[in-house]
């Protein structure tokens, strides 16, 4: 026997054995069109056939049956249009004989008039079924011969595939020599000192940081056609459409884009960009601000290829401020030193003088649990605050950043890893009187927010105590560019202004990573607040924090959305563990604001005894989150929310597609337009779903099928749980969109997702989903038996809701 | 170990029937490994299909008009369709899969197992018009 499998082992395979597992029979395998590589059809011990495994790792779409095989050598494509992408192709049967042919799904298996021809559109089905081929296309190999052929594990393929990225060789052998993979070391609990630190946050920070760079340089562009425009600050603005959508890495206004010019009519030219406008519901264009006019060949507006930028700024701060932390002893006060390494300090109490009122001018009276977290956090070196939604948290930390400043403890800085809660906090502030300046990333600067006027270069502007930079100043929003002396003395001025208003504020409000600016490299913060701190990695948080810090607060809840970290490895690793829920491990107890003021005291129930241990109070009474004359078929009246059953199971079971999402993009609309017709202005409403796919569905459905004008519908927000954190409206829609009855329920699946999900309505839910498969997950089989107690589970159609009957099991006790 | 939990979970909270892995036990077919790389290639793919579903949609693309049509020879088959043998699972219908190599079109014989709705179908209409 083991003679045998040795023999199977080391006799030489052929060129079209699976390159994961040998299996060779001609009629199982598929030859990979783009790394030449050919894969069997079995499953082995993954979700997926190696060749689907293969194809979605490596990005790859275009596949060829081997010429030995039933149908002999063929190139699997449209037969109408010629595309290659197996995933998109399927096949149709002619209506009356025995003949089928490939189509693809879109356009040509959709085309209008097939109707009326010989092909039965309605019986189109995916090449790709449960991901594998169809079994009648490329055969299975038996059982018994995937249990002979060589195991390979899914940890394995993972290593394989990245190894081929380097090396296309690469064999299963050479997994097992050494240095190929190594994992990186796990983040821990405490460290011996601040270079054991570095030493575990150093090569994730690279890690992340390579994986990035990987990912937006494979982001490139061909074929794009460019409209031409001027800004107000006479400067070359590019409007053009990213055909291939680019969902794993989101645009971002600031980004840097490389547009070149490929075509015959001008010479070759290449310019950089800031990205300064993203898709959204009014239009798919992005913009880019070219950072300079010379050359640009505005009479061209085909043949562009755009390139994206990527820069390692964020990333090499973040090095230099784990070095510092490593090697500079005055970069932190001691005491917080050794709080963040995680060693046993004796607690030292801050002398200040107490306010005689806590809250702040021009802010709201706090309640009794904000009182207190100010109160305590004034007077220790390190606190945590956690703010579960709607709670205040903004107000409160604003209010604590007040008080800081009044204290004469020198300047404070401020941060967030976001510049949306930068602004948030940056505006209130400013509020209680304080001078605050807005430090912006060069980039950013042409981005208008509500807190432009506090802005840096803003405020330089309108200075008006050095004249001749002013006329500078004037002269290059007029002709663009200044001569090179001219340029010179600008800038020179310009550092001398930066600097005296950076000197003089009392309150300096810029991103994690901002923090790290040449500008501030000289400064010294010993008050230093991050809001939203959860959402940042260890290392972010670090930048503010070596800036010779004595006083640390940490905002945020480790209960929502965590930081995001797109290497997987780094991840795993504990790279996504924010230093908040760290300290929290090290047992720093959270001070809890406990007030909710966001939500109808029916909304916040669930989340609250789910994920806050009941704890959270209503500071908002029912009559205040109600709306009247509202046409919404609440079942209860006094519970503005309802779980939407809907179910197309026939959809669901094929894989994964987006005709599932049909029926719950319908509903939403339905809802959506219920609510407009209720006089509910678009800009109240919010549509969370967590595919982009559906996303862009739901988007389009509404105007072209919505009974509305189409405006209003553009005007309603539709987007991920992501980005809808921190933020609120008063009415939600939250559509699962389910893919298949194999798989988990993917996105929604996060605890801290689901709770972001639930909490950012304040007058109303209404959630749009399949609940037999939601209900598989024990989170969501808790959420939909709270739904089904309170009668607020519901079938059938709008008009008519009905309680729906449908049995869980009783949900088990959840361990966070 | 919380992957172990899921699973009892999904069969508890479910109480949806769970044959397939019933039969692997019995069987000895190979079985997935439940870890982080497998679901990550689950997430990976499932964003991969919507993705390329999604850029096709938004591309704008001119594609001849679909105008397909059935080749002579293959018509009269329609009437007597030939049911391979074998045990009633794996029994399947002969159709003709259409491709093109350049200009030329090309037919290759396909089983189509009977289990695929459309095979199930022409058998159907296939049964009746003889019946007639
Ligand atoms: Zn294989
Ligand atoms: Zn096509
Ligand atoms: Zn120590």
């Amino acid at each position: 026997e083991e003679d045998d499998e040795e023999q199977f082992f080391m006799k030489d395979l052929p060129k079209h054995a699976c390159s994961y597992c040998g299996i060779h029979d001609p009629a199982c395998v598929v030859f990979c069109n783009s790394t030449k590589k050919w894969f069997c059809n079995g499953r082995g011990n993954t979700s997926g056939s190696h060749i689907i495994n293969h194809l979605v790792r490596a990005k790859a779409k275009e596949v060829t049956l081997h010429k030995d095989g039933p149908l002999g050598e063929t190139v699997l494509e449209c037969y109408n249009c010629g595309c290659r992408n197996v995933f998109l192709l399927g096949f149709i049967p002619a209506k009356a004989d025995s003949v089928v042919v490939l189509l693809c799904r879109q356009p040509c298996a959709t085309l209008t008039n097939l109707k009326d021809m010989n092909w039965d559109p309605n019986q189109w089905q995916p090449l790709i079924q449960d991901r594998q081929f169809l079994p009648w296309l490329v055969k299975v190999p038996l059982d018994q011969e995937q249990l002979r052929a060589r195991q390979i594990s899914p940890q394995q393929i993972n290593k394989l595939e990245e190894l081929w990225k380097d090396n296309p060789d690469a064999t299963l052998e050479d997994l097992e020599k050494p240095g190929v993979d190594e994992e990186p070391q796990q983040v821990l609990l405490r460290y011996d000192d601040a270079y054991q630190y570095q030493n575990i946050f150093g090569p994730l920070v690279k890690l992340e940081a390579d994986y990035d760079k990987k990912l937006k340089e494979s982001q490139t562009q061909d074929n794009i056609v460019v409209r031409w425009d001027v800004g107000l600050n006479k400067k070359r603005i590019a409007y053009f459409h990213l055909p291939k959508a680019n969902e794993e890495m989101k645009l971002m206004h600031g980004d840097e884009l490389r547009l070149r010019y490929m075509g015959e009519l001008h010479k070759p030219w290449s310019g950089v960009g800031h990205v300064i406008k993203i898709p959204d519901n009014h239009s798919d264009e992005v913009a880019i601000e070219l950072k300079s006019n010379a050359g640009v060949p505005t009479e061209c507006t085909q043949n562009y290829v755009v390139d994206f930028v990527w820069k390692s700024t964020s990333f090499d701060r973040m090095q230099a401020a784990l070095k510092t932390f490593a090697v500079d002893e005055t970069s932190v006060w001691g005491y917080i030193y050794h709080k963040l390494l995680g060693h046993e300090v004796e607690d030292v109490v801050i002398k200040c003088q107490l306010p005689k009122r806590f809250s702040a001018p021009q802010l709201p009276e706090l309640n009794h649990s904000q009182v207190y977290a100010v109160k305590t956090v004034l007077q220790k070196p390190l606190s945590l605050i956690q703010g579960p939604p709607g709670t205040g948290k903004t107000v409160t930390s604003a209010t604590i950043v007040h008080h800081l400043a009044k204290q004469n403890n020198g300047q404070v800085l401020v941060c967030a890893p976001s510049n949306i809660a930068v602004d948030q906090l940056t505006e209130k502030i400013h509020r209680t009187g304080l001078k605050v300046v807005r430090l912006c990333a060069k980039s950013r600067e042409a981005i208008d927010s509500p807190v432009s006027f506090l802005a840096l270069h803003n405020q330089i502007r309108n200075m008006d105590s050095i004249p001749e930079l002013a006329k500078l100043q004037q002269l290059k929003d007029e002709t663009g560019e200044l001569s090179s002396t001219d340029e010179k003395r600008y800038r020179a001025l310009k550092k001398q202004c930066e600097k005296e208003l950076l000197q003089h504020a009392d309150v300096i409000c810029c991103t994690c990573v901002g923090t790290g600016d040449p500008r501030l490299a000289k400064m010294q913060f010993r008050s230093v607040l991050i809001d939203e701190s959860t959402q940042a990695t260890e290392p972010e948080c670090m930048i503010p924090v070596i800036l010779g810090c004595r006083q640390l607060i940490l905002v945020g809840d480790h209960c929502q959305l965590g930081p995001v970290v797109m290497c997987k490895k780094a991840a795993r690793a504990g790279l996504s563990q924010s230093l908040f829920e760290r300290l929290v491990v090290l047992g720093i107890r959270p001070i809890r604001l406990q007030v909710q003021y966001r939500m109808h005291p029916a909304l916040s129930a669930f989340p609250s005894n789910i994920f806050y241990e009941g704890s959270l109070q209503n500071g908002v009474t029912p009559a205040e989150r109600t709306r009247k004359s509202l046409d919404i078929p609440y079942p209860q009246q006094d519970k503005p929310m309802f779980f939407y059953t809907t179910t197309g199971q026939e959809e669901i079971s094929s894989s994964g597609t987006s005709y599932l999402n049909r029926t719950e993009a319908a509903n939403v609309e339905k809802i959506a337009t219920r609510f407009l017709r209720s006089g509910v202005k678009p800009e109240q409403i919010g549509i969370i779903t967590p595919y982009e796919g559906q996303r862009a569905y739901i988007v389009q459905y509404m105007q072209y099928s919505g009974s509305l004008n189409k405006k209003l519908y553009q005007e309603i927000e539709v987007a991920s749980v992501d980005a809808f954190q921190g933020r609120e409206k008063d009415f939600i829609i939250l559509s699962c969109v389910r893919s298949n009855e194999h798989q988990g329920i993917g996105f929604l699946n996060d605890p801290r997702r689901l709770n972001v999900a639930l909490t950012r309505a304040k007058y109303g839910i209404i959630i749009v989903g399949n609940p037999k498969v939601l209900s598989k997950q024990p989170l969501w089989n808790h959420l939909l038996t709270h739904y089904k107690e309170t009668k607020c589970l519901v079938e059938g159609p709008l008009n008519n809701l009905k309680e729906s009957l449908i049995q869980f099991s009783k949900p088990r006790k959840l361990v966070n | 170990n919380s992957d172990g939990e899921d699973d009892s979970d999904v069969l508890e909270s479910a109480g949806e029937e769970d044959m397939n892995d019933q039969v692997n036990l019995l069987t000895g077919a190979p079985k997935p490994t439940k870890c982080a790389e497998d679901d990550d290639f689950m997430t990976a793919f499932d964003k991969m299909l919507t993705d390329n579903i999604q850029a096709r949609t938004n591309e704008s693309l001119k594609v001849p008009q679909l105008d397909i049509a059935v080749p002579m020879h293959l018509r009269g088959k329609s009437k007597k369709p030939t049911v391979m043998p074998g045990l009633v699972e794996d029994r399947s219908i002969n159709f003709v899969l259409m491709t093109r190599r350049g200009t030329k079109q090309q037919f290759t014989d396909l089983h189509v197992p009977i289990s695929e709705e459309f095979a199930a179908k022409f058998r159907e209409r296939a049964l009746v018009e003889r019946a007639e």
